[in-house]
């Protein structure tokens, strides 16, 4: 990264007539290993590079980007990102909440450094992975796939307000997609692992047994699995189901641009909007709820200490006892509200323009444990964890359809429900919830949205979760 | 033979000197725009400049890849490429890539394209063609993107190309009440045939028609689908009949070749031809792209395959080489021999689905999944639309809806939209009978 050739273009931008200018660039070594079905299918290694520019003036917003590292692409690109700007002729013109400039560096230290293991170790670390799936005696899994994306981001971040930030990143990305097959009968899972910092987590993973317990769980599904009869009842959800649904629908609706109807052609709207029924102060849940976004969880996959418009990270309480308190804003947003930016904006490359989105999205813990919960349900099923799952594009209307999934009879789980599956509104949903336990836990995901698409790594979570009375089908 | 092929001919050449069995690069130089509108208004204008070569090398049937963006680094970078080959596993099923020499068609790209003087333009012709058909309280947004890619490609193995790839996509989305919308798209690979006004007209038409939904009811419905609808069922099929995914069982496809999968009006086929926004003249290993025939009538035919596939499916590439996997490019539905008016006049008691997304399967060996359908949802009695409809979930299998389709229209539309409807297609109106739709409770 040549931080001379982004500031030479900081500075030109300033020659303009500029409301704002921005400069940021990444450098970021990737590698990807994608063992199929027990046979590494390539070996991917890259390093990319590159800086945009983004610039306010006259209202409107211009960005432009290349990873050409010279001083004439440079102009180039500040010329591009100004013409457009000025071309955007808005009647409101566009703003930014107020910020003071800020000086950072920032890193996630590492206890095994991700540079200092040999790409043969890694191959072999997952390697072993699939080796152990596919040597399990009365276990069939024909199809596998065991990838890993492994990364190391710098970050340059300046700004005509005198912000400069800078970072560096270490991302482990394991993933893996398995297909079980037991009388004829097929059934699949996908887990996803993430975090930010070294090589220590691919072995805190236990990726093996944690592969091997979904395995063995389908085969269960298929061999034991029964249906439900469709009608209403307790539904017991362990953290990964607590966390999508928070995802789901507490995070991705309280995104201030979402609400704005700045992503209303792809992500979508929100069932919260100006005028609307639900608005801050509006009770979404029961009492006991409260959704907090935090990106300053240690070494979480969605971890930042500042976001790329340089504002400092802190948690966003955005259910908080029930009720809507606040959203997710960048700089823009919260102008257009009145109010601050509480540094949300996050931009997955240096060619993407920063947009609003989550970090690590958690239902609070309660005071139950999850032993608790399932022995005071008298009929109900627990969800451990989820298969299909999709949700409206203003983020009420969902659906979880259960993977790992059993009856409970009298405070007891019994055999393997096959697929049960809950379709509800986000107001039934949080409102439905009596008990929360202690414990929480967390998963990694990819959180898609933008056009271009970005996906960003977060963490979903939260504890497990009573939703008394809903309906199963 | 221009600086640019010649600089990729050199990485090819540095790779064979090292002692790779294989090289293959791909230089893009890529020139891409976009604006994006919300609220009737412009939000931002992007635009980005991406220089990459794309690298892959075998050695001992050992496959890494790698991205050059600078030729001044090229050595360093395939030196060390190659050590990592070195020290990689070997993948014994590994079949290499395609040999030969090739003539491709000749590139159609639209120089215009490459550098649009005021996008904006187009975008405020949608915006005025929604406001027409739907009122002038209509709240519009979406994005107009333009592509244009210069493409030099050297293998090791004999193919050398050149080729040039355009497009301009615009997505609109209009609303006339909070929860009545419409979506129209158009997409072209040259600006000769893009006409804004036509994803304006339909975004707007729609919106009009959705105002005041009622709730839907959960039950079987006949289903009309929409083009854009239906872009994302043919671009699920698509992907599912990539020999990667068949290998992965990511497909519905798995041990079905020569097997019936769909009802007999259905004729499938994966065509990057030049009116496509994904056309493609060559695959990522230089082999000519091809129009490839994979459901015929209903059945089966072929998988999608790069060289190395076919070979573990004893048959010949298909030309859908990805740079590691193989990919579907366009997919495209052979028109049937009714109007779209024949169609609805087909339909007693159904639904008109205009919009979806967020697809998401239970298990994609079986295909039981669900999407949500958005924007226009309509209630057909005799043929007519009678009331807009919210809140419901098409919850079926995918491979049942192939087998329920009753009737295709004639009309045709381009279609590509986000990672919804993704790769592009050629997509009629199609009627679908007994489909399964449910309701949150």
């Amino acid at each position: 990264m040549e931080k001379d050739i982004a500031d030479y273009a900081l500075n030109y931008a300033q020659e303009k007539h500029v409301q704002y200018a921005e400069v940021r660039a990444h450098r970021t070594k990737n590698e990807q290993l994608v063992i199929k079905n027990g046979v590494l299918d390539a070996f991917v290694s890259t390093i990319n590079s590159g800086f945009c520019v983004r610039i306010l003036a006259k209202g409107g917003l211009g960005f432009a980007s290349t990873n050409k590292w010279t001083k004439n692409e440079a102009k180039t690109v500040v010329d591009t990102a100004f013409k457009f700007a000025t071309m955007a002729k808005r009647k409101d013109k566009i703003t930014f909440a107020e910020e003071k400039g800020v000086e950072a560096k920032w890193s996630v230290p590492q206890k095994k450094k991700i540079e200092d293991i040999p790409p043969e170790q890694k191959i072999e670390e997952l390697m072993e992975v699939d080796k152990n799936l596919s040597s399990q005696e009365g276990l069939s899994i024909p199809g596998r796939v065991i990838a890993c994306s492994i990364s190391l981001t710098e970050k340059y971040f300046a700004n005509s307000e005198n912000s400069i930030v800078t970072s560096h990143v270490p991302k482990i990305a394991p993933f893996a997609f398995i297909t079980v097959v037991e009388d004829g009968k097929p059934e699949q899972a996908y887990k996803q692992f993430g975090r930010s910092g070294g090589w220590e987590s691919f072995n805190e993973w236990k990726m093996t047994e944690s592969l091997l317990h979904e395995a063995k769980v389908l085969q269960k599904l298929i061999k034991e699995g029964r249906n439900i009869k469709p009608e209403k009842m307790d539904l017991v959800c362990g953290p990964e189901v607590t966390g999508i649904a928070a995802h789901e629908s507490c995070g991705h609706p309280t995104e201030a641009d979402r609400i704005l109807g700045r992503e209303m052609s792809q992500a979508g709207r929100s069932f919260i909007y100006q005028g609307g029924s639900y608005w801050i102060g509006t009770k979404i849940g029961s009492s006991l709820v409260t959704i907090v976004d935090d990106p300053t969880v240690k070494n979480s996959y969605g971890y930042y200490e500042y976001d790329d418009e340089g504002i400092k990270a802190r948690p966003r309480y955005l259910y908080k006892d029930g009720v809507i308190n606040d959203f997710l804003h960048n700089r823009e947003t919260a102008a257009k509200l009145g109010t601050r930016s509480n540094g949300s904006s996050r931009a997955n490359s240096y060619s993407r323009e920063a947009i609003v989105r989550m970090a690590n999205t958690f239902l609070q813990p309660g005071d139950w444990t999850r032993e608790e919960i399932i022995e005071d349900v008298k009929h109900g099923i627990f969800m451990q964890s989820f298969t299909e799952w999709n949700i409206d594009d203003r983020r009420f209307n969902q659906r979880y359809v259960g993977r790992e999934a059993y009856l409970i009879e009298n405070g007891e789980l019994k055999h393997p429900i096959a697929r049960p599956a809950i379709e509800t509104s986000t107001l039934t949903w949080w409102s439905a919830v009596d008990a929360i336990s202690k414990e929480i836990d967390y998963d990694a995901a990819t959180c898609g949205k933008g056009d271009p698409m970005q996906g960003v790594p977060v963490y979903t979570g939260g504890p497990t979760i009573r939703l008394k009375e809903v309906y199963i089908r | 033979m221009s600086e640019v092929l010649t600089k990729t001919q050199e990485i090819v050449k540095e790779g064979l000197a090292l002692g790779a069995d294989e090289v293959l690069a791909k230089t893009t130089f890529g020139r891409y725009r976009q604006t994006r509108f919300s609220n009737n208004q412009v939000d931002i204008t992007v635009a980005w400049n991406d220089y990459v070569t794309d690298v892959a090398l075998s050695w001992k049937k050992r496959l890494v890849a790698t991205q050059i963006r600078n030729f001044q680094d090229s050595n360093n970078i395939i030196n060390r490429l190659f050590k990592l080959a070195k020290v990689s596993k070997e993948n014994p099923a590994y079949g290499g890539i395609a040999e030969g020499t090739f003539k491709y068609s000749k590139p159609t790209a639209d120089k215009n394209l490459r550098e649009l003087e005021n996008p904006t333009e187009y975008v405020l012709e949608a915006l005025e063609a929604a406001k027409r058909e739907a009122g002038g309280e209509v709240n519009a947004g979406g994005t107009l993107y333009t592509k244009y890619e210069d493409v030099y490609l050297v293998s090791s193995q004999g193919p050398i190309g050149q080729d040039a790839r355009s497009a301009v996509e615009l997505s609109i989305r209009a609303f006339s009440q909070i929860d009545a919308s419409g979506h129209g798209v158009e997409c072209c690979s040259s600006l000769k045939e893009f006409k804004p006004t036509r994803a304006g007209e339909k975004a707007g038409e729609i919106a009009k028609l959705a105002k005041n939904p009622k709730q839907g009811e959960e039950g079987k419905y006949d289903i009309i689908f929409d083009p854009l609808f239906f872009g994302s069922m043919l671009a699920t099929w698509g992907s599912m009949a990539s020999a990667f995914s068949v290998m992965i069982k990511l497909s519905v496809f798995v041990d079905k070749l020569g097997k019936k999968v769909a009802s007999d009006i259905v004729t499938l086929r994966d065509n990057p031809a030049r009116y496509s926004v994904s056309n493609h003249a060559f695959d990522d290993e230089g082999f000519p792209t091809q129009e490839n025939t994979f459901i015929d009538h209903g059945t089966l035919k072929t998988y999608l395959h790069n060289t190395s596939t076919a070979k573990i499916f004893k048959t010949q590439t298909t030309g859908n080489a990805g740079l590691v996997q193989p990919t579907a490019w366009n997919i495209e539905m052979d028109p049937g021999d009714s109007s779209k008016d024949e169609l609805f006049k087909q339909v007693k008691h159904g639904l008109y689905l205009t919009n979806t997304w967020y697809t998401r399967f239970q298990n994609y060996a079986t295909g039981d999944f669900s999407t949500i359908p958005r924007d226009g949802i309509f209630l057909i009695e005799d043929g007519e639309i009678k009331q807009s409809l919210k809140d419901l979930r098409l919850s079926d299998n995918i491979l049942r809806l192939l087998n329920q389709i009753k009737g295709i229209s004639k009309e045709r539309q381009h279609v590509h939209w986000w990672l919804e409807a993704d790769p592009p297609s050629l997509s009629p109106y199609v009627l679908a009978e007994d489909i399964q739709m449910t309701r949150p409770k």
